[in-house]
């Protein structure tokens, strides 16, 4: 009985007004920790940039990128244990949310959301791609991903000198525009102390420019280039928290594919996997949201079920329930 | 009955709406009579079919009237613009009749019904305007028909396949077409504020339609199909504000139904899944005779009820291309229609609801004429098979003579059913 009654109330709610709170509780964390001196360590799985000198995480790329510069017989010798430490905590962290990092905890994500917020409020309407151009880019990020892997380990042989150290943060937009978030605008700037660190920290200016054009007219525009995500993926089967799908109970009425600012299609369309979390997913839930059907998708920790679509929710969030005076927005 | 009118005196219009309302008043009679107590608040739906189909009594005198030659026509739209839509499927034999001289003899019942209902342009409601998707080969080319009794009818394209890109790209340009065609023609702006209200308001009715289907899988049914049949069909032409204060009504008391455990059947009748051509009034031949072989039908998968209510549509930013788009994908993603091309949606969706309503067994029912859903048969007869599903296929049409025959198989059907039921007892 009671049981039932806070599995309706989850059912029930109206997801983006709860998302948008965690989110913000979760930015001030990770955006301003470091003030009260917050620290969840060095392998967190999503950007929360240390350039940002209050951040209170850091992101798992910057130890893994230096690690693995490190020469061979240093990696695999005498620092073996610490990277293996620093992986292992890395899966940890993941393993509990699994991509709800970048839905709900990622502070990059989140100001993603809230330039979309303001474009909303501005009664712009978004872009989305065409699904050839969605097809193509949405491999950047392994590249990016590559990049992140690779540049080191070659270093770390020696085919690459010191001035490729840590490539991906020079080209990251996260590196310059999360220290804007305490006022901190000196990354915005070119290093000319090499050609190398040149030409990878304008890509990096260029693309924190385009990060506020483009997040303003794309949703999420950033995620879907981003290596995290990626690396993300490859990973997520380990995950407790599954985003799971029952195809004889989806009618492919795309309401789920409608509010997925990921644009991900398999979400309406595929109706035999169970597994439907894809590689662009930040496991945001709004689909499960948006889904009319009871339980054609829904948000598994192991085999138990904690957020379910409903017919009752649905009709609850889109203001279906009940005849609406007509409000505006 | 009606000896006491002189014939010669009768115009060929008093003697369509006279025979129109014979047919009406036998279905309406059976559908009040023949069965257990229906819930009261049903005599809203009984006595608006008698002012429609028995009194030719008109509802909307002062809106604009849309006829819309099938589902696909989205009535948030047409509601948003403060017009009216006007399902113009048609179930009446006499009309049937009318359009069997316009029509090639083997055409669908439905389609005929239409094609003559028009012909004859005998209207409670006149349609002012049509609006034609070209869904089916006998509907596409019977807007053209109609066309030329002196309608207007504008055709809006509609794609046949619905998995690709393409397809839902162009049924999402022809949605915006029809949009703009309307408010053209209505000289009316589509507002951000007057479609959200409209969509949601259809979602509401849609909700409320869900609420009333819940109880059907029950153990204990409240209430039948012949009446479920009736309520959804009444949205082809009520005003929508007086369908949503009948059906909470209904609601009401048919949780208090529910609590007292009312049945709407018998012991042991068996629960049926119907489908296939839609029962039209007041064309109700198999699901009458469905249920009056002591079967309940206790959900549907045809485009006159559960097809029309299902599925609902989501819109992520209330912005106006964002709900016309998000129109546009619930009438064809969602689709079960058989007219398009791959077709495993419908079998998975006949598959869904016999597990989630606990149905028993199947009917699946074709108009003689409708090739569609003849073609269907054999793959969803195929589908039941493999799923252990009993399934009957039945094929009829809207004259009244086949009754007999059709009685015979489906009374079979129903007691192969009840048999399984009294053995798993
Ligand atoms: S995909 Fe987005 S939310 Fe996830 S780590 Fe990258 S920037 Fe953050
Ligand atoms: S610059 Fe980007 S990749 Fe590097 S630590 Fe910051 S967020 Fe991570
Ligand atoms: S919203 Fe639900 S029913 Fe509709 S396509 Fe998505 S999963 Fe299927
Ligand atoms: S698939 Fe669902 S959870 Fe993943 S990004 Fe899209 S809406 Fe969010």
């Amino acid at each position: 009985m009671m049981k039932n009654k806070i599995k309706n109330i989850i059912n029930n709610m109206p997801l983006n007004k709860v998302r948008f709170w965690i989110q913000l509780v979760m930015f001030i964390l990770f955006a301003y920790g470091g003030y009260v001196f917050i620290d969840f360590g060095s392998s967190i799985p999503i950007f929360a940039c240390p350039y940002n000198r209050e951040t209170g995480a850091t992101c798992y790329f910057m130890p893994l990128q230096h690690q693995l510069a490190m020469p061979a017989n240093v990696l695999f010798g005498a620092a073996a244990i610490s990277v293996f430490i620093g992986l292992l905590t890395f899966i940890a962290w993941f393993v509990v949310l699994n991509k709800a990092w970048c839905g709900y905890a990622c502070p990059f994500g989140t100001l993603q959301d809230w330039i979309t917020a303001l474009r909303k409020k501005l009664g712009i309407r978004y872009s989305t791609y065409s699904q050839p151009q969605f097809d193509k880019l949405s491999k950047i990020k392994y590249i990016f991903l590559a990049i992140v892997i690779m540049i080191p380990l070659l270093m770390g042989i020696g085919v690459l000198g010191g001035e490729w150290s840590g490539a991906f943060c020079q080209i990251c937009p996260a590196r310059i525009i999360s220290p804007m978030f305490v006022g901190d605008f000196s990354q915005w700037k070119i290093d000319f102390s090499s050609v190398a660190a040149m030409i990878l920290t304008t890509i990096g200016v260029l693309f924190a420019a385009v990060f506020f054009v483009g997040s303003f007219i794309k949703k999420r525009f950033f995620c879907f280039f981003c290596p995290m995500s990626a690396l993300h993926y490859t990973m997520s089967d380990l995950s407790l928290l599954k985003l799971r799908k029952d195809g004889d109970k989806c009618t492919k009425c795309g309401d789920c594919y409608k509010v997925c600012d990921m644009q991900i299609k398999d979400i309406a369309d595929d109706v035999t996997s169970t597994n439907i979390l894809r590689d662009d997913c930040m496991f945001c839930m709004k689909c499960v949201a948006a889904c009319p059907e009871d339980d054609a998708l829904h948000v598994d920790i192991l085999n138990m079920r904690v957020f379910s679509s409903t017919k009752e929710g649905f009709a609850k969030r889109m203001g279906m329930s009940h005849l609406e005076k007509n409000n505006d927005q | 009955m009606t000896n006491n009118i002189k014939p010669a005196l009768e115009t060929p219009r008093q003697k369509q709406n006279r025979h129109k309302a014979m047919e009406a008043v036998k279905v309406l009679n059976a559908i009040k009579k023949e069965f257990k107590e229906p819930p009261k608040a049903m005599n809203y739906f009984y006595d608006l079919f008698e002012k429609v189909y028995c009194k030719q009594e008109a509802l909307h005198t002062n809106k604009v009237k849309i006829g819309t030659m099938c589902i696909q026509i989205p009535s948030e739209i047409i509601y948003a613009l403060d017009a009216v839509p006007l399902r113009l499927c048609n179930g009446f034999y006499t009309d049937d009749e009318i359009g069997s001289d316009l029509m090639p003899s083997k055409s669908c019942p439905l389609v005929k019904a239409t094609v003559g209902h028009l012909a004859s342009e005998n209207f409670s409601d006149k349609p002012d305007i049509i609006f034609s998707p070209t869904t089916c080969d006998q509907k596409t080319k019977a807007g053209a028909i109609v066309q030329n009794f002196g309608y207007e009818v504008i055709d809006v394209d509609f794609p046949r396949t619905k998995e690709s890109e393409e397809s839902r790209e162009y049924w999402r340009r022809s949605v915006r077409k029809f949009s703009s065609d309307m408010s053209k023609n209505l000289n009316k702006k589509l507002t951000k504020k007057n479609l959200k209200a409209s969509i949601q308001k259809i979602g509401y009715a849609q909700t409320l339609y869900h609420k009333l289907n819940d109880f059907r899988k029950n153990r204990l049914v409240p209430i039948l199909g012949k009446d479920m049949f009736l309520i959804t069909n009444a949205f082809f032409f009520d005003k929508i504000d007086n369908w949503i204060a009948a059906v909470e009504e209904l609601i009401e008391e048919v949780e208090q139904r529910a609590a007292n455990q009312i049945h709407a059947g018998g012991k042991i009748s068996p629960r049926i899944v119907y489908t296939g051509s839609p029962p039209i009034f007041p064309n109700y031949k198999i699901p009458l005779i469905v249920e009056q072989s002591d079967a309940i039908i206790v959900a549907d998968e045809t485009c006159s009820s559960n097809r029309m209510f299902n599925d609902r549509v989501s819109v992520d930013e209330w912005f106006l291309n964002d709900m016309i788009d998000s129109i546009a994908d619930k009438y064809l993603k969602g689709c079960t229609c058989p007219i398009f091309t791959k077709n495993d949606d419908r079998i998975r969706r006949i598959v869904d609801l016999v597990r989630s309503y606990g149905a028993d067994g199947v009917v699946y029912q074709a108009f003689a004429g409708c090739q569609v859903y003849e073609m269907e048969q054999r793959s969803v007869l195929a589908a039941m098979e493999k799923e252990g599903i009993a399934i009957l296929y039945v094929e009829s049409d809207y004259s009244p003579s086949q009754q007999g025959q059709l009685t015979t198989r489906v009374e079979a059907f129903v007691e192969s059913l009840k048999n399984r039921r009294r053995m798993k007892k």
